[in-house]
């Protein structure tokens, strides 16, 4: 995530072990500090911050074994589908993808045990009810412009295949369908059906990335569309699809 | 005079001033015309000793003060009493002869004067900074007189240029003089000339020539219209150096321009029978140079004669782009047709450009905006495909009919065809995709090279040459290379067969001569598995073994597909030397040890494909020689099909070629440039991008097709996959904060 050097990453993890904060917090305490352990000590202590120490650690660690999968230190498909039981969500939920970005989870239905650790100490909860209580404070962060650019931007890693540099259009799909009943986008279902009908390979990172920019500075008539920017050439195919099919007047 | 002086008493005002008196009533007389002596020395100077008297008299009789007022009284008296009366009794051009007339005698009266109480400008003027005698006296001219007049002479001076511009003869001398009145009277300044005379002037010239062109115009033609344009002009400047003043000149050929060339532009350009198109249809260079010498001084007035020299000869073009095209379509039963039409087409293109290159040299004076309208003409048409062939295709055609045996090395001369190449070169030029020229000039050169079909070595250089001065030594290293290739060849062969003689155990049976390729120079080719015949495998490995004590770091990948067999076929009537390509060869030994052989068989037993199969039994059985013969006798090759040695075939010549028709490059000659130009708009990419490392977009992408231009025209939206492409391969990345810029990444 941070392009940290050796020895600020020894620091961080001193950082963690010595006061059970979060990497988030731990980060930030250190960076106020200009990295000596120390005064970032001070820093950290004297914040007014819902303190998270060992025994919280030792509690989440509990709460992380009840899910984890029995062959792997990891929680797979499993364990997470009696996770959302217990949270009383559907898996398809997009309020899964918020949590997963709070553990900055690298793949989709998988959570490593520092992962769900450090997510929910993110969130400030060590326990299933006050993290179902936390449920709808997740749900509201999707309605925060610069965090939903973020958790759009997260998904895209999160949501393909390991080892993969693109996504595959079925999972775009989805995730688009999925994000954008968040955020109303009019012209997201044509999208959908363009890609269906012209592409069908899959889509890379800087075409999602750009179409988040797209849906939030092009009007869907499509008025200030500059067709001489550095769109990607997938949206440049679908604004001439939709003169194409007439959804919009030239 | 001096002792005169101090001797006499001082003189009294009025005794002074009636000497003066006099001298004034004298030179009154004279001006008059009257019979009067002229001024003896001793009376001037009488004059003159009685103002210098008066001066320096101590006061209260410096009478300095009374004799300036008197002087100026005089004048204007004069004036009134005698100029005014006597121009007023005059009209038109009698009253500008009297004008003129008054206006030399003020010159005479004011510098006789002048002389007179000169002693006044001395001292008493200077000390009071009045005006001089001078200034003061032709100022009373101005105000008095001039002032009166100039407007009733500058009517009659119009009324009088208005005769001689329609035609009639006018006392030139005359107006000459009144202009000089206006110029005068300015006092050293232009402001009464171009006040009370120049702007009337222009306005009226104005009008006149608005009425001209308004009636010229309706019932005109263009050439007729024109000559009377350059008349009026030519007369306007004759009108100036004879009686107008030269500051006149440009603001009067700008109004006459304005009005007979400027305001009717578009109709005397656009006209439809006689204009600059219809001009240009009939050749009429004569009248598109006046066209050219008229409209060129005109700011942006050459303009629109460009343009329209630019769409003529665009049409023109496209016109023998579609002429080709349908003779093509017309012909596209037999082959030849459709590439006889092609070299007429090249020919004809040829024609064209040496046509209205006479036109841009000769009308239009080299102006460069002709020679860019005639470039961007030839560009529109250059690049049009005929018959599903590119231009590049047709043009690389062409050069291959000249430098071949048979073609343009026999029929032309030396300075002829050095021409010729010269004319293609120039084509060249105006075909945007030069890079896929190359290749089909590359694939031509080295067919030309390998089977001894080029004309002459000399021209194959020459036009490298040409190649290499337009468009630069990158262009042309491979097809250079490729040349050297085969000299280096012939050397090689040399010391091949030195080894072969003095290698005693080494027998071949069959001579050999093998041309070695340094691949990277030739275009791609595909190397095969070929089964060869026994007699070839030993010449072949008697070679590898030569090759090897030359050098031993180089690998020899060999290409059948290019060799050439020189075979006797000893038939029932008599043995003739078949020359056929290495694979027929392969063909037909097989029928040494078998009388018959079914496709199938052949095939196995070669290994080869069976799209190169089929071609060479078509080649072997079906075209004009049939050396095999092919059951059942149909015109195509069939799998199923058997063939049999030809022993009753014959012909008169001694020596035959059975000839391989190629197959179509086409499509592997645009795949392969495709291929190329992906990377090269990759490496430009990245090139701009390390140099710049952070550019706009719209900058990044027009910073590419410039550094590609002088190759092909990339299409702009695979430049933009190219991005993506290298977005995602982490070259570049956008810009966080605005995704309309990118970042080199290192």
């Amino acid at each position: 995530m941070h392009k940290l050097n050796r020895n600020n990453r020894d620091k961080l993890q001193q950082f963690v072990a010595i006061t059970g904060a979060s990497e988030k917090s731990a980060l930030q305490a250190l960076k106020a500090s200009d990295w000596h352990l120390e005064a970032a000590f001070d820093v950290f202590y004297s914040q007014p911050h819902p303190r998270s120490n060992a025994a919280d650690v030792r509690r989440l660690e509990e709460l992380y074994n009840r899910y984890k999968d029995q062959y792997s230190d990891m929680i797979l498909a499993e364990g997470i589908s009696n996770l959302c039981n217990e949270l009383e969500v559907e898996p398809q939920d997009i309020v899964t993808l918020v949590l997963s970005w709070h553990m900055n989870a690298a793949t989709a239905c998988e959570f490593s045990k520092q992962e769900f650790i450090t997510g929910l100490q993110a969130l400030g909860v060590d326990s299933i009810a006050k993290l179902r209580e936390k449920l709808p404070f997740m749900r509201s962060e999707l309605k925060d412009e610069q965090k939903f650019h973020d958790i759009y931007n997260f998904a895209f890693g999160w949501a393909k295949e390991k080892g993969q540099k693109s996504l595959a259009l079925d999972t775009a799909i989805g995730m688009w369908q999925l994000l954008f009943a968040e955020r109303e986008w009019p012209l997201v279902t044509h999208w959908c059906d363009f890609l269906q009908d012209r592409h069908n390979k899959a889509i890379s990172k800087d075409t999602w990335a750009q179409l988040l920019e797209f849906s939030r500075m092009v009007d869907p008539v499509l008025s200030n569309y500059d067709a001489e920017g550095a769109w990607p050439y997938l949206i440049d195919e679908f604004v001439e699809y939709l003169y194409d099919k007439n959804v919009v007047e030239k | 005079i001096l002792s005169l002086q101090r001797v006499m008493k001082s003189i009294e005002f009025e005794q002074g001033w009636s000497v003066m008196e006099t001298g004034v009533a004298k030179l009154s007389r004279i001006l008059e015309e009257l019979p009067e002596p002229p001024f003896l020395p001793e009376e001037y100077m009488n004059q003159y000793t009685t103002i210098y008297n008066m001066c320096i008299q101590k006061p209260p009789l410096d009478y300095s003060q009374q004799l300036y007022d008197k002087y100026s009284e005089v004048i204007a008296t004069y004036n009134k009493d005698t100029v005014l009366p006597s121009l007023r009794n005059k009209f038109d051009e009698y009253m500008l002869k009297e004008l003129v007339k008054r206006w030399g005698n003020n010159k005479v009266l004011v510098r006789w004067l002048s002389r007179f109480f000169d002693y006044l400008d001395r001292y008493y003027i200077p000390r009071r900074a009045l005006p001089s005698l001078n200034v003061a006296g032709m100022k009373s001219f101005c105000d008095m007189v001039y002032q009166e007049v100039q407007s009733k002479a500058k009517d009659a001076v119009l009324a009088l240029i208005h005769k001689e511009r329609e035609g009639q003869q006018i006392d030139r001398a005359l107006l000459k003089n009144v202009i000089d009145v206006y110029v005068g009277n300015g006092m050293g300044q232009m402001e009464k000339y171009e006040e009370d005379f120049e702007s009337f002037f222009l306005e009226d010239t104005a009008s006149y020539y608005s009425c001209k062109a308004s009636k010229w115009i309706q019932g005109d033609s263009c050439p007729d219209y024109m000559l009377k344009s350059e008349e009026c002009l030519k007369k306007e400047k004759e009108r100036v150096s004879h009686y107008l003043h030269v500051a006149t000149e440009p603001k009067l050929i700008e109004k006459v321009q304005n009005e007979l060339l400027v305001v009717v532009a578009k109709r005397l350009i656009e006209n439809e029978n006689s204009g600059c198109r219809a001009l240009l249809r009939d050749d009429k260079m004569g009248d598109l140079s006046r066209m050219y010498r008229l409209y060129h001084p005109i700011l942006l007035g050459l303009d629109p004669v460009a343009d329209l020299f630019k769409q003529h000869v665009t049409a023109e073009g496209n016109a023998l782009i579609k002429q080709a095209a349908d003779a093509a379509t017309n012909q596209a039963a037999s082959s030849g047709g459709v590439q006889v039409q092609d070299q007429v087409l090249i020919r004809k293109l040829i024609e064209l450009h040496d046509k209205y290159m006479v036109y841009v040299e000769e009308c239009f004076q080299q102006h460069s905006l002709f020679h860019k309208a005639l470039k961007e003409a030839f560009e529109v048409f250059c690049n049009k495909p005929v018959a599903g062939a590119s231009s590049a295709e047709i043009l690389a055609t062409y050069c291959d009919n000249i430098l071949k045996k048979g073609g343009g090395t026999e029929k032309l001369r030396d300075e002829a065809l050095e021409e010729t190449l010269e004319k293609v070169v120039k084509l060249l030029v105006y075909i945007s995709d030069k890079d896929l020229f190359a290749e089909f000039y590359r694939k031509k050169q080295a067919r030309r090279l390998l089977f001894d079909r080029s004309g002459s070595e000399d021209l194959e250089k020459s036009i490298l040459l040409k190649f290499k001065e337009l468009l630069g030594g990158q262009f042309t290293s491979k097809m250079e290379g490729m040349v050297t290739d085969i000299t280096l060849a012939k050397d090689n062969q040399i010391s091949f067969e030195e080894y072969l003689s003095t290698n005693t155990n080494t027998k071949l049976g069959i001579d050999l001569t093998v041309t070695v390729l340094t691949t990277g120079f030739w275009p791609s080719y595909k190397t095969s598995d070929l089964n060869l015949p026994s007699e070839m495998v030993n010449c072949i490995e008697a070679f590898k073994a030569f090759y090897a004590t030359k050098t031993k770091h180089r690998r020899l990948s060999w290409i059948y597909s290019l060799g050439t067999c020189h075979i006797s076929g000893k038939f029932d009537q008599k043995t003739i030397e078949l020359i056929v390509s290495t694979y027929q060869a392969a063909v037909l030994l097989l029928f040494n040890n078998t009388e018959r052989l079914t496709y199938t068989e052949i095939l196995e037993q070669l290994n080869l494909s069976h799209e190169d199969l089929v071609r060479l039994l078509h080649s072997l059985s079906c075209l004009k020689y049939k050396i095999l013969t092919k059951e059942p006798m149909s015109r195509s090759i069939s799998k199923t099909d058997t063939f049999e040695f030809n022993a009753k075939f014959t012909d008169k010549m001694r020596r035959i070629k059975v000839p391989l028709p190629p197959m179509d490059e086409r499509k592997k000659v645009i795949e392969d440039v495709d291929k190329d130009r992906r990377y090269a708009i990759d490496a430009a990419l990245v090139r701009i991008m390390k140099s710049r490392k952070v550019l706009g977009h719209q900058q990044l992408v027009s910073e590419c097709v410039e550094h590609l231009s002088k190759m092909f025209k990339p299409d702009i939206k695979l430049i933009k996959k190219r991005i993506e492409d290298l977005i995602s391969r982490e070259y570049l990345e956008r810009d966080s904060e605005n995704p309309n810029n990118f970042k080199y990444l290192a």
